[in-house]
C-alpha cells in the first residue's frame, strides 16, 4: 500500500503555466450542477470540524443576498499540522483555482485567503501567483469570458493559533481581535461583514477542484461509506521519516499509516495523537483501526485535522501534559472564562505537580472537574477540545502518573 | 410565538427571545453575571449555562435564542457542577485571598459575586488563588482601578463604550496575559476618560470605586481651627436613602440634613441655592446671545464629565459652552468670598466640602482654573459610608432645614438632577423674564423622560426658541453631530450620564435605569412640593444679588461665577 | 472600514519600524473610525504585533509539541543562556528579541527556529548558536 494521489501532486513538476483547466470547465456549468457535484463526491471539511462542504456550499448559495464571501482557512496552528503549508507552497495555483470554483459555486465575487503569518514563503508563494493569475486575467472582471467576476485578497494572520476558528478568523479579517463569535448565527447567515460567507481550509478546496476535474463519483469510490476520498495526513513526533502524505480513507491503518509512511518509530512506541493535540490520544493497542472518520471515533477521538503525531516512549508524562497545556492556555483568546481560567489553572496543577513529583488523587479530580466545565461550556472549539489530549492521558496513564510520588 | 419547555414548564414566548429571558416569563431566575439588560451580549462568563435537550454541550441562555420545541433544564446536575466550578476558577482568579480583602473592599457589601456564591450555593473553593500581580491605576483624580479583583467581565468596556460612547477600556493581549486595560496602560487620568463613572456602576465587582475623599473631610472635621461647610447636589437626597435599605424613590432631603449637622458640618448649604443661582447667570446669557447674535447653541455647562467629553471630542465647540460654573463651583466660589466676608471668617480657614452624585465632581474641583472654590467632593456612596461610619440612624432622624444665606431652593433647582431639569428650569425664568409672563404649563413635560435625546419648540415673544437635551454621552455625541452637521438650536443641555445626575457615577449601587426612573419620580415630586417653582422667585438669591453681585452678568458674577475651557487631544 | 487590510496595515508598520508606534496607532484609529484604545486591544492580541520596539533580529523557536519531541528544550535553553535573555525580552544590545513560540508548521522538521522572516529546520542547539552568530 502506499499513497494514494489524488489531489496532492509531485513537487518537482512545474505548475508554472498551470492555467485553472478546471475553473474553464466549471464556469461553464451551472452553480446547482458544480455543488452536486461535491455533494456526489462525499467531501468533508478537513480544517477538523468535518462538515459536508457540497451542503455547506448550497446552503451559502440559497442565502439571498448578492454580497458573499468565499474564505479559504490558511491559519494552520494546530501542533503537528503542516499539509496546507504544504500545498500552498507547492500547488499555491490549484488552492486557488478551489477558492475561485467555490466562490463562483455560492456566488461570491470575492475571496479571502487567511494565511498564518508566520508562513512567510507561503505568502510570498501565494501573493506571487495571486499577481500572476491577476495578470492571466485569471482573477478579476469577468473571467474566462463569463459574466463571473472574482477578486481575491490575501489577509496575514498575525500569530494567533484560535483565528484559525472560522468566526475568529472572520473577526480578524475585519479588523478585531480574534476572539470566537457566538453561534449561531453561523457565518453562512452573517459572516464576515455581516453577510453570508463560506470558510473552507486549503485542503478542502483543494480536493473540491480535483473533485470537478476527476468527477463525484471518483472520489466517492475511493474511501469507505463514511469516510470517502483521501486525507492528507502530517506524520510528526518520534517517527523515522515526518512528512505529509496522502492516505485513501480506510486503505491503511493507524499503524501501517506510522510504519509505512513513518518507517516506524524511532523508539517504543507509547501513544499516538490522531488528530493533533485537541485529540484524545491512542494507545498501542489502539491502533490497528483503519484511518477514517468513524474508527477513529470509535476508539475515542478524532482525525481532526490529519495531524498524526507519534510519541514513543521515554518522554516525561508530565512534560507533554504540560507543554499541550500550556499551548492551550497561551492560546485561548481569553474571553470565556472555563477556557481561559480553566486552562490557566489546569497548567498550574500541572506545574505544580512537577514541582511536587507527581500527582495526588486530588489534583486529578480537580482537573478532570475542569476538563468537563471547560468541555461542557466553553464558547468554541479551542475550549471544547483543549482538554481531550490532557483527559485522556489522565485517563490511560493514571497508576504511572500517580505512582510517581 | 414559539413553544418552549422550560424545567418542565410549557410556554409560548415571542421570536429571538433568549432562553435567559424565556426561563424569567417562566418566574425562574437564572444566574448570570456578565449579562446586563442595558448592554450587548457579551457570552464569557458562561455562568448562566443550562441543559438543552438533544445538544451535547451546555449552552449559555442569555445569547442563546429558543427554538421551536425546545426542552432546556436549568438546574440538572451537570449545570450545577460546571457553574460551581466555573466560579471557582473565578475566584480563583479575582484576587489574592478574597477571603481577607472583602472586608476592605470598596463592594463589601454589595458585591455581586457574593451575591452568586450564595445563588450557586458555593460552600467551599477547592482552588488556591491566583496572584496576578497587576497595579493599582491611581492615576485618575475620580476613579481609581484595581485590576486584581478584575474578572474580565467586559461589563465595564461595554458600558463604557456603548452608553457613553468612549471606549476607553480593551480586552488586552490573549490568553493568560488577557487582562481589561487602558490604552497601552496609561491609566484613566492621563487619557481621555471624562470620569463619568459609569464603569463604577458596571463592576460587579470592587476593581472600579471612586477615590476616596472620605479621610479628607474627618481630618477638616476634626481639626479645631477649620470651618467645614458643606453643599448637597439635588440628586443625592432622591438617592441616599437606597445606601440605608430604602427602596429607590424616597425623598430624603431633611434626614439628609440632620445627618450632616451630627456629623460635624459647620454649616449645611444647597447646591439648589447655587443651581437657581446657575439659572440667572445662564439664562442673562443665552438671552445675551441671542440678542447679539452670540454663538448659538448655547450648551449648559454643569456636567464635568460632558465638559471634559467636549474639550476631548469636539474642542471646536467650546466658545458654545456656557461660561458659568457648575452649580458646585459656584456655591464654593460664594462659600470663599460672600459668605466668608459676611461671618468675618478668613476664607484660608474654610473647607469646602460637596456631597455630589457624581465621580466626574471630584476631578472638577481639581481643575486649575477654579481650584479652591470646592475642596473636597464626595460621593453619594462616600456620604453613606461616612454616616454608618458614626452610625446615626438616619431613617429615623427628625429632619432639619438648611442653613440660611445659601439653604433655599427653587423647586426649579431640585429638577436639576434629572435629564431635562435644567433646560426646563432655564424656560421658567427665561421665558419670564423676556415675556413677562409666566411659562404656560410650568411642568414642560417633553424635556422630561429618559428618551436619549429630546426636542422642543417654545414660543418666547416673538423668538421660537429651539432646545434640545440629551444624556448619557453617547446620545450626546449623536446631538453634537446633528449639530456638526448643520442642525439649528438655540440652547441645549448635556448631561454625561444616563438620566441626568439621578444616574450618576457616585450614586448608590444597584443604579440603573429602572433605580433612575423612581429617582425621577422622586425628583418632580419634590419639584411640586415646593413653594417657589422658579429659580428666580428664590429669595436668597434676591439677596446676593442685591447684597453683593449685582445684577446677573455683572463683573463681580463673571469673576466669582464664571469660568473658561480647555482643548483637549484624543 | 470594510476593507480588509487592517492585519495588513499592521504587519508593514512592524516591518517597518520593529514595533507598531503611538502615531501609527493613532492614524489608524482615524482611518478606520475606531478608539486607538481599541486598535491597541487589537494590536495586542496577535503574537506578531509589538507595542515596543523590539531587537533587530527576532529569534522564534518553536517549543510545541512536535518540536518538544525532538527535543526543541535543548534549543531553547541554550538560546536563552546565549543571549541571557527570557522569552519576550530583548538583548541590552537591541540586537535580538527572543521569543519561544508555538507551533511554527514545520512539525515534521524540527525542531525549528526563525530569525525574522526566515526559517530553519533540524536545529540543534549548536546549529542555533552558530546561526545567532552569523546574525550581522
Ligand atoms: C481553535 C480552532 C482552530 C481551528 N483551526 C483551523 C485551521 O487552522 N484551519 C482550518 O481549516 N480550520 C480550522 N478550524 C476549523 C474552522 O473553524 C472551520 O471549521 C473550517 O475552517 C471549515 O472548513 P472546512 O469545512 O473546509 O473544514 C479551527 C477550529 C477551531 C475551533
Ligand atoms: S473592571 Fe469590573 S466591570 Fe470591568 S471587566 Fe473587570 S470586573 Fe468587569
Ligand atoms: S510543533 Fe514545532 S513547528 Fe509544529
Amino acid at each position: 500500500m502506499g499513497e494514494t494521489l489524488f489531489l496532492k501532486r509531485k513537487v518537482s513538476e512545474d505548475y508554472s503555466h498551470y492555467d485553472f483547466p478546471i475553473l474553464k470547465k466549471v464556469i461553464k456549468m451551472r452553480r446547482e450542477d458544480v455543488i452536486a457535484e461535491i455533494k456526489a463526491s462525499g467531501l468533508k471539511g478537513r480544517g477538523g470540524a468535518g462538515f459536508p462542504t457540497g451542503l455547506k456550499w448550497e446552503l451559502a448559495l440559497k442565502e439571498p443576498g448578492d454580497e458573499k464571501y468565499i474564505i479559504c482557512n490558511a491559519d494552520e496552528g494546530e501542533p503537528g499540522t503542516f499539509k496546507d503549508r504544504f500545498l500552498l507552497e507547492n500547488t499555491p495555483l490549484q488552492v486557488m483555482e478551489g477558492i475561485i470554483i467555490a466562490g463562483y459555486a455560492i456566488g461570491a465575487n470575492k475571496g479571502y485567503i487567511y494565511i498564518r503569518g508566520e508562513y512567510a514563503k507561503a505568502i510570498n508563494i501565494f501573493q506571487d501567483a495571486i499577481n500572476h493569475a491577476k495578470e492571466e486575467k485569471l482573477i478579476g472582471d469577468s473571467i474566462l469570458d463569463s459574466d463571473f467576476s472574482f477578486d481575491l485578497q490575501l489577509v496575514k494572520g498575525g500569530g494567533a493559533y484560535v483565528c484559525g476558528d472560522e468566526t475568529s478568523l472572520i473577526n480578524s479579517i475585519e479588523g478585531n481581535r480574534g476572539i470566537s463569535r457566538i453561534t449561531p448565527p453561523y457565518p453562512i447567515q452573517n459572516g464576515l461583514y455581516g453577510k453570508p460567507s463560506v470558510v473552507n481550509n486549503v485542503e478542502t478546496l483543494t480536493a473540491a477542484a480535483e473533485i470537478l476535474a476527476q468527477g463525484g463519483k471518483t472520489y466517492a469510490n475511493l474511501g469507505t461509506d463514511k469516510s470517502k476520498g483521501t486525507k492528507l495526513v502530517c506524520l510528526s513526533g518520534d517517527v523515522k521519516e515526518p512528512g505529509v502524505y496522502e492516505v485513501e480513507f480506510g486503505a491503511m491503518t493507524l499503524r501501517e499509516i506510522i510504519d509505512e509512511f513513518g518507517k516506524g518509530t524511532t523508539g517504543e512506541l507509547k501513544f499516538v495523537i490522531p488528530g493533533g493535540v485537541s485529540t484524545a490520544i491512542l494507545t498501542d493497542d489502539q491502533l490497528d483501526i483503519p484511518y477514517t472518520y468513524e474508527d477513529i471515533a470509535n476508539v475515542g477521538s478524532g482525525l481532526g485535522s490529519g495531524a498524526v503525531v507519534v510519541v514513543s516512549e521515554g518522554h516525561d508524562l508530565l512534560e507533554l501534559l504540560q507543554n499541550v497545556s500550556r499551548f492551550f492556555m497561551d492560546e485561548t483568546c481569553g474571553t470565556c472564562f472555563p477556557c481561559r481560567e480553566g486552562n490557566r489553572r489546569v497548567y498550574h496543577l500541572l506545574k505544580e505537580a512537577v514541582n511536587k513529583g507527581g500527582f495526588t488523587s486530588d489534583d486529578m479530580k480537580l482537573i478532570k472537574d475542569i476538563g468537563k466545565t471547560i468541555y461542557l461550556a466553553a464558547r468554541c472549539g479551542l475550549g471544547q477540545t483543549s482538554m481531550c489530549f490532557i483527559g485522556s492521558v489522565l485517563e490511560k496513564y493514571t497508576d504511572e502518573l500517580l505512582a510517581r510520588r | 410565538m414559539i413553544n418552549v419547555t422550560i424545567d418542565g414548564q410549557k410556554l409560548q414566548v415571542p421570536e429571538g427571545t433568549t432562553i435567559l429571558n424565556a426561563a424569567k416569563m417562566a418566574h425562574i431566575k437564572i444566574p448570570t453575571l456578565c449579562y446586563s439588560e442595558e448592554l450587548s451580549i457579551y457570552g464569557g462568563c458562561r455562568i448562566c449555562v443550562v441543559e438543552v435537550e438533544n445538544e451535547r454541550l451546555l449552552q449559555p441562555s442569555c445569547a442563546v435564542a429558543v427554538k421551536e420545541g425546545m426542552v432546556v433544564k436549568t438546574h440538572t446536575p451537570k449545570v450545577r457542577e460546571v457553574r460551581k466550578t466555573i466560579f471557582e476558577l473565578m475566584i480563583a482568579s479575582h484576587d489574592l485571598g478574597c477571603k481577607l480583602n472583602c472586608l476592605t473592599c470598596s463592594r463589601g457589601d454589595n458585591c455581586d459575586l457574593q451575591r452568586l456564591a450564595q445563588e450557586l450555593g458555593i460552600r467551599e473553593i477547592r482552588l488556591n488563588a491566583l496572584d496576578k500581580n497587576m497595579s493599582n491605576d491611581y492615576s485618575s483624580y475620580s476613579i481609581v482601578r484595581e485590576p486584581n479583583k478584575c474578572i474580565s467581565c467586559h461589563r465595564c468596556v461595554r458600558r463604557c463604550e456603548e452608553i457613553q460612547g468612549i471606549g476607553i477600556f480593551t480586552k488586552a493581549n490573549r490568553g493568560p496575559a488577557a487582562v481589561i486595560t487602558t490604552f497601552k496602560n496609561k491609566g484613566m487620568g492621563n487619557l481621555e476618560c471624562v470620569n463619568c463613572g459609569q464603569c463604577i456602576h458596571a463592576c460587579p465587582t470592587g476593581a472600579l470605586h471612586e477615590v476616596y475623599h472620605y479621610e479628607n473631610v474627618w481630618d477638616a472635621l476634626h481639626d479645631p481651627t477649620k470651618h467645614v461647610v458643606v453643599q448637597t447636589a439635588p440628586a443625592v437626597r432622591v438617592a441616599l436613602a437606597e445606601a440605608f435599605g430604602e427602596k429607590p424613590g424616597r425623598i430624603f432631603t431633611e434626614q439628609m440634613v440632620a445627618a450632616l449637622k451630627r456629623l460635624g458640618f459647620d454649616k449645611v448649604f444647597d447646591t439648589d441655592f447655587s443651581a437657581d443661582l446657575t439659572i440667572m447667570e445662564e439664562g442673562t446669557e443665552l438671552l445675551g446671545r441671542i440678542q447679539n447674535g452670540g454663538t448659538l447653541p448655547m450648551l449648559t455647562s454643569c456636567s464635568p464629565g460632558w465638559i471634559k467629553f467636549i474639550e476631548h471630542f469636539y474642542p471646536e465647540f467650546l466658545d458654545n459652552i456656557s461660561s458659568c460654573k457648575s452649580p458646585q463651583q459656584m456655591l464654593g466660589a460664594l462659600v470663599k468670598s460672600y459668605y466668608a466676608e459676611k461671618n468675618n471668617i478668613p476664607k484660608e480657614d474654610i473647607v469646602v466640602v460637596s456631597i455630589m452624585p457624581c465621580t466626574a465632581k471630584k476631578y472638577e474641583a481639581r481643575r486649575p482654573e477654579m481650584t479652591g472654590d470646592v475642596d473636597y467632593a464626595l460621593t453619594t456612596r462616600e456620604l453613606a459610608m461616612m454616616i454608618k461610619e458614626v452610625g446615626i440612624d438616619v431613617l429615623n432622624l427628625e429632619g432639619e432645614d438648611y442653613d440660611k444665606l445659601m439653604g433655599s431652593s427653587s423647586g426649579a433647582a431640585v429638577i436639576f438632577g434629572a435629564t431635562g431639569g435644567v433646560m426646563e428650569a432655564a424656560l421658567r425664568t427665561v421665558y419670564e423674564i423676556l415675556t413677562g409672563e409666566e411659562l404656560p404649563g410650568i411642568d414642560f413635560t417633553p424635556v422630561r423622560g429618559i428618551e436619549g435625546i429630546k426636542e422642543a419648540e417654545v414660543k418666547v415673544g416673538d423668538l421660537t426658541l429651539k432646545a434640545a437635551v440629551a444624556h448619557g454621552l453617547s446620545n450626546v455625541r449623536r446631538l453634537m453631530n446633528m449639530i456638526r452637521d448643520g442642525k439649528e438650536y438655540h440652547f441645549i443641555e448635556m448631561m454625561a450620564c444616563p438620566g441626568g445626575c439621578i444616574g450618576g457615577g457616585g450614586q448608590p449601587i444597584p443604579t440603573d435605569m429602572e433605580v433612575v426612573k423612581k429617582r425621577m419620580e422622586a425628583i418632580y415630586e419634590s419639584d411640586l412640593a415646593h413653594g417657589y417653582r422658579k429659580s428666580h422667585e428664590n429669595p436668597e438669591v434676591q439677596q446676593l444679588y442685591d447684597e453683593y453681585l449685582g445684577k446677573p452678568g455683572s463683573h463681580k458674577a463673571h469673576k466669582l461665577l464664571h469660568t473658561h475651557y480647555t482643548p483637549r487631544g484624543l | 472600514m470594510n476593507d480588509g487590510r487592517m492585519m495588513e496595515k499592521l504587519h508593514n508598520i512592524q516591518t517597518t519600524y520593529g514595533y507598531i508606534p503611538e502615531n501609527e496607532i493613532e492614524k489608524l484609529a482615524d482611518e478606520y473610525a475606531m478608539s486607538k484604545t481599541k486598535v491597541y486591544g487589537v494590536i495586542s492580541f496577535y503574537s506578531m504585533f509589538h507595542t515596543e520596539p523590539t531587537g533587530k533580529y527576532l529569534i522564534r523557536i518553536c517549543n510545541s509539541l512536535s518540536c518538544h519531541l525532538n527535543r526543541s528544550d535543548d534549543v531553547v535553553t541554550g538560546v536563552q543562556e546565549y543571549l541571557g535573555v527570557e522569552s519576550g525580552e530583548t538583548t541590552e544590545d537591541k540586537k535580538y528579541t527572543l521569543e519561544i513560540v508555538e507551533c511554527l508548521g514545520h512539525c515534521g522538521e524540527g525542531p525549528v527556529m526563525m530569525v525574522n522572516d526566515k526559517i530553519y529546520t533540524h536545529v540543534s542547539k549548536a546549529a542555533a548558536l552558530k546561526i545567532l552568530k552569523e546574525c550581522m
